[in-house]
């Protein structure tokens, strides 16, 4: 029985899974749900995983849900996965555990506070919230900050300076990608002053193209869509415009 | 080199590595930061983490933090650590993983800023939030529900129905511990609906005794500083000029 990923990819954590499975050539199908339009809440899905939330895998009888450990599960459990993915060294695998872990509390919180308070709020049927904006904002700026001193400080071309991307670099890297849905003057000055950052993420790009522009595809077409709104609303004079628009904080 | 242990047992997950390293047998030298001193904030910590927080370890030339990669790896670099700590099936390995991610997101945030904008706040310079309090007790509530409901389903003494405890257990158990520092009618009204849970929490005290009492005196004794004020400020309810801390009584 082939391995099932049940996924969105709009989110996140999902896409660092697909990516993960194409790279390795895991042999997997991909069931999609839509969150916008809120198949994950079903209670079929709820058995697969009760959380209600995405990614999770069923392969065979075994389910599992959270990304982090269904990335380490796919490592150790699929032939052919290449060490520097997640590291059998017991010191290089604790500090991607440690970087992932940080990952939840400070990285994640970022862009997912942003980006679901202003640009993505009427898909989720949630108020515009600037206040939460900014909120994540701050969350998202220390992130990066953090891992453009902290962990890319070493001259490697990955995270703890490695030269080959960990599931750590793949982790982040998709997280960081969900920004592109913001107003480009708001992406621009969020991660405009971490060069470092941008390198890495074009890096870890580059190490798993072309997935990743492939798994990417439906994030991009979604920003099409909102710059184009944008533009519209501007032409409109802004102000006036009967067309609901997101109003991104320029905070 | 013995391995050192930062900590401060205020903290529940430098609770959790140090009752891990009694319970194994592990060789250690424990380095108190007092948080409330702000001595995690020096820049002599932030050499050993520069995310100044606790608990960090170092072996050797080897640093680490973050105390669930610390869990795991003092459960794979020392001998003699049973293996239902942290089991070598990957099955088994991967669920422990997915309750401990699942934990971040869930139990700890909403335990940890619950306890933080009701009580713990004042003790260190800041402000109580009633905001931020409802806000996590939302998450709070929800968070152990889900374990009532899912990671304790079955009939197993600990999480994901096993039968001897593993590094989730000691985590998450150290964290709800820190609700013991609330008002005790806000405890109960917390933990009350949960009988799974509370039998749980007893379980992993028992299994990892003596430790686990000895690990949590620091935070007994501030449960008891606290429900003194709490006493003597209800004494005093009515005028008078003497300055006391308020714990909000949400």
């Amino acid at each position: 029985m082939k391995l099932k990923v049940y996924a969105d990819r709009m989110s996140q954590p999902v896409r660092a899974v697909i990516i993960f499975c194409k790279v390795n050539c895991i042999n997997y199908e991909e069931v999609r749900l839509d969150i916008a339009k809120r198949q994950h809440l079903t209670p079929k899905y709820a058995e697969i995983n009760p959380m209600k939330q995405l990614p999770a895998i069923v392969d065979g009888r075994f389910k599992l849900f959270e990304s982090h450990a269904i990335l380490i599960y796919l490592a150790c459990s699929f032939p052919g996965v290449a060490d520097h993915w997640y590291p059998v060294d017991v010191f290089k695998r604790s500090k991607i555990h440690s970087v992932l872990d940080w990952h939840h509390s400070n990285l994640h919180p970022g862009p997912v506070t942003i980006v679901r308070n202003t640009v993505l709020a009427p898909a989720l049927g949630r108020p515009f919230n600037p206040e939460a904006a900014a909120e994540g904002e701050k969350i998202l700026s220390a992130s990066l900050a953090k891992i453009e001193t902290v962990w890319l400080k070493d001259n490697g071309r990955f995270l703890l300076g490695g030269n080959q991307p960990s599931i750590a670099d793949l982790s982040l890297v998709c997280d960081i990608m969900q920004l592109e849905l913001l107003d480009e003057s708001d992406r621009d000055r969020l991660l405009g002053p971490y060069k470092k950052v941008q390198q890495w993420i074009e890096n870890t790009r580059n190490a798993t193209n072309p997935h990743f522009d492939e798994v990417h595809k439906i994030l991009m077409k979604a920003k099409e869509k909102r710059q184009n709104q944008r533009l519209k609303g501007e032409n409109h004079g802004g102000g006036g415009s009967d067309m609901k628009k997101p109003l991104v904080s320029r905070i | 080199m013995v391995l050192k242990v930062y900590a401060d047992r205020m903290s529940q997950p430098s609770r959790a590595v140090i009752i891990f390293c009694k319970m194994n047998g592990i060789n250690y030298e424990e380095i108190k930061v007092h948080i409330s001193k702000g001595q995690h904030l020096t820049s002599e910590f932030a050499e050993i983490n520069p995310m100044k927080q606790l608990p960090a370890i170092i072996d050797g030339r080897f640093k680490l933090f973050e105390s669930h990669a610390i869990l795991i790896y003092l459960a794979c670099a020392f001998p003699g650590v049973s293996d239902h700590w942290y089991p070598a099936d990957v099955s088994r390995r991967s669920r422990i993983h997915s309750v401990l991610d699942w934990h971040h997101s869930n139990l700890r945030r909403g335990a940890a800023p619950y306890v933080f904008n009701t009580t713990i706040a004042p003790v260190l310079g800041r402000p109580l939030n009633p905001q931020a309090a409802a806000e996590a007790e939302t998450i709070l509530t929800s968070s152990l529900s889900k374990l009532e409901s899912f990671w304790l389903k079955g009939n197993g003494r600990f999480l994901l129905g096993g039968n001897q405890p593993s590094i989730a257990d000691l985590s998450l158990v150290c964290e709800i511990m820190q609700l013991e520092v609330l008002d005790e009618k806000d405890r109960a009204r917390l933990l009350d609906p949960h009988k799974k849970v509370q039998q749980w929490i007893e379980n992993t005290r028992n299994a990892t005794s003596p430790h686990f009492d000895e690990v949590h005196k620091v935070l007994m004794k501030a449960k008891e500083r606290l429900q003194y004020q709490r006493l003597k400020a209800a004494k005093n309810e009515g005028g008078s000029d003497m300055k006391k801390p308020l714990p909000s009584r949400m």
